[in-house]
């Protein structure tokens, strides 16, 4: 029973001590998504300044835990046993079996981004952040290398015609575990802008 | 027939929280009929104040015997004021009468009306408490083997389903703490804006441990072994699904409790039909989307009781 100051960054993002960079992106998005000011979920429960301050630990917490260094330092200054070992509390964010089962499973998290929308170059910062290199993304896609680093590099020129550009989004955001509607809309967003310029 | 492996341990479940129109007898009813159609006995109490309506939902007429003839002694048992509900295993309790008034009803009826509630031959008791967090309410919710919570996921639901959670969380610190002062302080708290500047579970905490250390030992460990359920209704999205994992999130940060997102059902049209039809909608349409997800959220609580089939 910690407030968020004493919980650590694995609590914060309430996942485990052995949590993948792409569990630990999925539960910052679900964590930026829950407490914010606008969220249905923390209606009447906080405070604007328990809010904000919740924010700033999430985002503390997605800093130091995404990058492998920082995560490494600090699992050695807070466990006394390095980060890797198992005995940390399960995966919050993975619930139980049967949550994923039913017909409008959970099964991506959508993402407030906030200011950001889900350009190229966005989800390439997404992806290489999960440690998840392009070459993965395409055998388990099924989409050619080349048009996925012209999404990422926003080759507006060489991009297929957009019925094709939507499904490889689609494709991409599943393989990263994100929300497939959400990173369709934020690129189209994207090329709506672009083009406007 | 299917049979519960501890024969003599009935689980009861108790839904509650919020206002009408959540879905809690909704739900009481049909998880209702879902169970017993697996093989096991299940009784639906219903102790919805001034607007029992469960009987509707099971297409019974407003039965004459209710909890009141139990409470004002006009029979001995409980077990006398069981109705039959057409459904096999299946039996009904109802609060018809304004029975669960805490200005009418002295605290010894109450505690006789939950002893006795323990005390009936079933493998299941779902209880529809009905809207409100008065005492009688939350100690119900709080008795039973898992509260269950419905919510829609509009910001009137979820304000009125969190102030039913503060009020029951606090309610169980408060019974299981020994010592006057503390009782004061958690009395005190409830008031957000309380001379003592304590605004959440965790700044009581603190406080508690400066008065008395057993006491605060006693908060943690309440706070560690209380896991309310939540049931999400009239869900339109993903979106909507979503939210049930932020208010588990929420829960957990603000109390420091597990909640445990037991399901959603998903908005359905035939819902409203079928209660026009005074019909169980998991009898008259088996299909319908609705019905799947109470369907998958009655086996998840036949699952969690390790419910065995022996056909």
């Amino acid at each position: 029973m910690k407030w968020i100051g004493e919980q650590t960054y694995y609590e914060v993002l309430e996942v485990s001590p052995t949590a993948t960079a792409k569990e630990i992106q999925m539960a910052y998005e679900h964590a930026k998504e829950t407490f914010h000011s606008d969220s249905l979920a923390v209606y009447s429960l906080f405070s604007e300044e328990e809010i904000n301050e919740i924010q700033k630990a999430i985002e503390e917490a997605y800093r130091v835990l995404m990058d492998e260094a920082l995560r490494k330092r600090y699992d050695q200054s807070h466990f006394q046993t390095p980060g890797g070992e198992k005995g940390g509390k399960p995966s919050e964010i993975q619930g139980t079996p049967w949550e994923k089962k039913t017909a409008l499973s959970f099964t991506d998290l959508s993402i407030d981004a906030g200011e950001e929308i889900y350009r190229g170059k966005t989800l390439r910062q997404i992806r290489e952040k999960m440690g998840i290199d392009l070459k993965t993304v395409s055998a388990e896609t099924k989409i050619n290398m080349k048009i996925l680093e012209w999404i990422e590099e926003e080759a507006l020129d060489k991009l297929p015609a957009l019925v094709y550009l939507k499904g490889f989004l689609r494709g991409y955001a599943q393989s990263l575990g994100l929300d497939p509607q959400k990173v369709v809309e934020g690129y189209m967003q994207f090329l709506n802008e672009s083009k406007k310029r | 027939m299917a049979q519960a492996q501890n024969e003599d341990r009935k689980i009861i479940w108790t839904i509650g929280g919020g206002k009408g129109g959540s879905g809690k007898s909704f739900i009481t009813a049909n998880i209702g009929i879902c169970l017993s159609k697996l093989g096991v006995r299940v009784i639906l109490i219903d102790t919805d104040l001034g607007g029992a309506n469960l009987h509707t939902f099971l297409g019974i007429s407003p039965p004459s015997l209710s909890l009141s003839d139990f409470i004002k002694k006009r029979v001995s048992h409980l077990q006398e004021v069981l109705i039959p509900t057409g459904i096999p295993n299946l039996q009904l309790l109802t609060g018809a009468q304004d029975l669960l008034n805490a200005a009418d009803t002295k605290s010894v009826q109450k505690r006789k009306l939950l002893h006795s509630i323990q005390s009936l031959e079933s493998d299941y008791i779902l209880v529809d408490l009905g809207g409100g967090n008065s005492l009688s309410v939350l100690d119900f919710f709080l008795m039973s083997d898992g509260g269950i919570l419905m919510v829609t996921p509009e910001p009137t639901s979820i304000e009125n389903t969190y102030r039913f959670l503060k009020s029951a969380f606090y309610r169980r610190l408060r019974q299981s703490v020994s010592s006057y002062p503390v009782k004061t302080l958690i009395d005190e708290s409830m008031d957000r804006k309380n001379e003592m500047g304590i605004e959440n579970p965790h700044d009581l905490l603190k406080a508690v441990m400066r008065i008395d250390e057993e006491d605060a030992k006693r908060i943690i460990e309440e706070t560690e072994n209380f896991h309310p359920n939540l049931i999400l209704n009239q869900v339109r999205s993903k979106k909507d699904i979503e939210i049930g994992f932020s208010i588990r999130s929420a829960c957990h940060k603000y109390f420091g409790i597990r909640l445990h997102y037991l399901g959603y059902v998903v908005y359905d049209q035939e819902v409203s039909n079928s209660i026009r039809r005074m019909r169980p909608l998991v009898l008259e349409n088996t299909q319908s989307r609705a019905a799947q997800c109470v369907r998958e959220i009655a086996s998840k609580l036949a699952n969690r009781h390790q419910i065995s089939f022996q056909y």
